[in-house]
């Protein structure tokens, strides 16, 4: 409901003491202007988000020195709008509702006591963390800025990179607690409409008391009875990258506060494509790609097919390796499946405590992993030598995508678990079920696994190779017109 | 599944001719143990061909009609639309189990002799119920990556058999009788059984035309050729004594000190079989009810599992269901019943109108 303010001083303090709860970052400065008839205004801001300098400068003082004669309040107002403030962004609005949005925003308001117009005016000067490069997405060559939390430096290294007019960024609020703001950002000509439309929707659809982090909108953003289990949804933390995804007709959600911008449609082949790969040669480029699909099945697979052939079809392990194995296994006292779940959950458990501990100790958890965990244990004779490189293996397998880490895990795990209790033929059976989900599922409406199924062989180009420059830029995507792209998402 | 994105049946065809081809070389029992090498691609040659005949009437139908047999009988009278689809639901559920008895059977023999079939069954048809609701589109992009697994299977198996090749002089040599040669022929109309899953799923494909089966069929002629070749020169007598030749072909494949190609042979039939029981539910679905799927689907999947409970403790139950010439009198008719839509079906897709007096 839209509530228009009645613009006397008197309630609007009042209105806002009750909205806020007179709470303590509420300012509200009452100043008399210079002027026959004694003119009230007073200027509105939330301690911390603004910038007292630039409001005294652009505001207060220019406020403070006009004469406004024998004005009455209407005109006044229009008079500061036109002549008086010095402040390069400056809205005018009417209602309660924006009111509270401007000045939480870190704008200061400015209201004439009278008028039928308040003034927002752009002050904002909250401390924010600067531009740097993203610690998630390092590159060996290329730009090294990477998002920041506050949405306009986020809009602007965007800008800064697509000077284009096409690039049109769209805002949206979501949560009816925070009300955080977000821009959906998209090339114009590039998108599709009902993809944007679809997005609207969903996003319009969310019902959140508060979004805190581009995370929270992910699960409205996926396709309805798809698998959950890899996401439809891209996350980055680099312009760069971003604006390589607008131009194949993608659409970017960036959500304030927050450094990880949202991407829609996600595609499974993308997990593997990095922004070096643009930048170096392109047989290196293809050679680091089929490394990383090689990783990504390692991580999955290796600990459950260790298990599987261990405990069901020892027959299937070369000799030479077979023997040092089952001598290894031999001498642990746990089942070969205990042994990888546990030393698998181990392994987590101490990746999480190195996440979360100060980083002076991070160095002592790391020493009694190595030395205790790992070595003591094989000496000790509680996991065997072989197990212990399995699981190292397909650990630091799972980091070479490291986007894809989630899914990785689960798999893994339950890939373990199956070869535990149904050898090879277990893990076939829950491969073609994995596989199959992945087929089901939709970005969008744009089939997770094009390119690979449905297969499309020009877009090869650009999946397990990285042909030159010369190549791709002779054909533009369109991510809307991926083969098999649901009709009713995508036009 | 009710509402499909139209998808390539390239693609739907040679994902199905490639399963087709590694779940039939489970079935062991049907070659004629008289018959030379040559003799052998001859019949085959013959069975493709008749293969490719059974397809005709689905390309008739979807070129004159632009609908598939179901969407036919849809728009015809009760009396017409409810023997088909009893028909089309009981010869689907018939080929689920034609297939799946061997696949367990060379499984339970082969893998693992301590594990009960019915067992086996239970989790692979729990797994072709999640497929089968995903819908047919999905079933065939699955496809994709099967194609690609059998291709390295296929290598590994003939790569590892190379160096045990043994050509003489009389390899090329011509024998065996008329008898030698109906038999050989029946078991390479196995395949035909893909057209009649086209004659129930082809409006659901966007591209269907006359080039497709003829290049699945001399694809799929070339790997049959392909193992048969392995089979007789490579493990030669040793695999004619043995049971499922082509499981004892993975088998005797090595690469130096490396063996274990029977582990991909036991992956690519698993999937093979799981993809094409998954497909086939499809069909039953779609044959008896277009709109409640997973119910159908569930429905279907509890009477294949009596069905193969009962198979697996009566004996002459298991015979009619693996009995070869049932099996391709069933497919001939679901593949030529097309024909029959086709001379005696409405043309247009407007509602049957019924005349009350």
């Amino acid at each position: 409901m839209v509530i228009t303010l009645k613009n006397s001083i008197k309630e609007i303090k009042l209105n806002l003491h009750t909205k806020f709860a007179d709470s303590a970052d509420l300012t509200i400065r009452e100043i008399t202007l210079k002027s026959a008839n004694r003119l009230t205004a007073a200027v509105i801001t939330m301690e911390g988000l603004v910038d007292k300098e630039q409001l005294a400068q652009s505001v207060l003082n220019p406020l403070m020195v006009y004469d406004f004669g024998n004005m009455p309040p209407q005109r006044a107002a229009e008079t500061i709008q036109n002549s008086v403030a010095a402040a390069a962004d400056l809205a005018a609005f009417t209602t309660v509702d924006e009111l509270v949005t401007y000045i939480t925003s870190g704008f200061a308001v400015l209201v004439v006591d009278g008028a039928e117009i308040l003034f927002a005016a752009g002050t904002q000067g909250y401390a924010f963390r600067g531009v740097s490069e993203p610690e998630s997405e390092v590159v060996q060559r290329g730009s090294r800025e990477g998002f920041s939390e506050p949405l306009r430096v986020n809009m602007s290294l965007l800008r800064r990179r697509m000077k284009s007019p096409e690039l049109v960024f769209e805002q949206m609020t979501v949560g009816s607690e925070s009300q955080t703001q977000l821009m959906l950002c998209y090339l114009q000509s590039k998108v599709s409409g009902q993809l944007l439309e679809t997005l609207r929707s969903r996003l319009n659809a969310c019902r959140l008391e508060t979004v805190l982090g581009a995370g929270y909108l992910s699960d409205y953003l996926e396709d309805k009875n798809t698998s959950r289990l890899f996401s439809g949804v891209g996350i980055s933390e680099r312009p760069d990258t971003v604006c390589g995804k607008l131009t194949e007709g993608r659409i970017a959600i960036i959500v304030d506060g927050t450094p990880a911008v949202l991407i829609v449609p996600r595609l499974f082949v993308e997990e593997f494509q990095g922004v070096d790969d643009y930048s170096n040669r392109t047989y290196y480029a293809t050679f680091i790609r089929l490394l990383k699909y090689l990783s990504f099945f390692i991580a999955v697979f290796l600990p459950g097919l260790y298990v599987a052939l261990a405990q069901f079809h020892p027959e299937y392990i070369p000799s030479f390796i077979l023997i040092k194995t089952a001598e290894a296994l031999s001498q642990t006292p746990l089942p070969v499946t205990l042994e990888v779940l546990m030393m698998t959950l181990v392994y987590e458990i101490m990746k999480e405590a190195g996440l979360r501990i100060p980083k002076s100790l991070a160095h002592a958890v790391s020493i009694v992993g190595a030395l205790v965990i790992g070595e003591s244990a094989v000496t000790a004779g509680i996991i065997s030598s072989s197990t212990l490189m399995v699981v190292a293996t397909a650990a630091i397998c799972s980091y070479v995508t490291a986007s894809l880490y989630p899914p990785i895990m689960a798999l893994r795990l339950v890939f373990i678990v199956v070869g535990g209790l149904a050898g090879l033929w277990g893990i076939v059976l829950a491969t073609a079920v994995v596989i199959i989900s992945l087929c089901s599922k939709t970005s969008l409406g744009v089939p997770y696994m094009s390119s690979l199924s449905p297969f499309s062989l020009r877009r090869m180009r650009d999946v397990f190779l990285r042909v030159s420059w010369k190549e791709l830029g002779r054909h533009t995507i369109r991510v809307q017109k991926f083969p098999e792209t649901e009709a009713d998402h995508v036009r | 599944m009710s509402a499909e994105t139209p998808f390539s049946s390239k693609r739907f065809l040679l994902a199905l001719m490639l399963a087709a081809c590694s779940v039939i070389l489970l079935q062991n029992h049907s070659l004629s143990e008289n018959s030379s090498f040559l003799f052998e691609l001859a019949s085959m040659a013959a069975g493709l061909a008749l293969c490719f005949l059974c397809f005709v009437p689905t390309l008739l139908l979807r070129k004159l009609r632009n609908a598939d047999i179901l969407q036919l009988s849809a728009r015809s009278p009760a009396v017409v639309k409810l023997p088909v689809a009893v028909f089309y639901a009981g010869y689907f559920v018939y080929t689920a189990l034609y297939f799946l008895i061997p696949y367990t059977d060379m499984f339970h023999a082969k893998y693992y002799p301590g594990v009960s079939p019915c067992l086996i069954t239970v989790v692979l048809l729990g797994c072709c119920v999640y497929a089968a609701v995903k819908g047919v589109n999905v079933i065939t992009r699955f496809g994709i990556f099967l194609f690609l697994f059998a291709m390295l299977t296929n290598i590994l198996m003939f790569g590892g058999n190379l160096t045990a090749l043994e050509l003489t002089a009389d390899s090329l040599s011509w024998q065996g009788s008329t008898d030698d040669f109906w038999q050989n022929t029946r078991y390479f109309l196995t395949p035909a059984f893909i057209a009649a899953v086209f004659a129930c799923l082809n409006a659901e494909t966007n591209n269907f035309r006359l080039r497709q089966p003829v290049c699945a069929l001399l694809f799929t002629g070339l790997k049959y050729a392909a193992v048969l070749f392995f089979i007789r020169f490579a493990v030669g007598a040793y695999a004619g004594r043995q049971e499922y030749p082509t499981f004892v072909l993975s088998r005797t494949a090595h690469f130096d000190r490396f063996a274990g190609v029977e582990s991909f042979y036991l992956a690519l039939a698993t999937m093979s079989v799981f993809m094409i029981v998954s497909l086939l539910l499809c069909c039953v679905t779609k044959a008896a009810d277009r709109e409640k799927n997973l119910k159908t689907v569930v429905l279907f999947t509890l009477i294949l599992l009596a069905m193969y409970t009962v198979s697996a403790y009566v004996n002459s139950v298991k015979e009619i269901l693996t009995n070869q010439n049932v099996f391709i009198i069933f497919t001939g008719i679901a593949s030529l019943l097309p024909l029959a839509g086709l001379i005696g079906g409405r043309k247009s897709n407007a509602p049957t109108l019924v005349h009350s007096m």
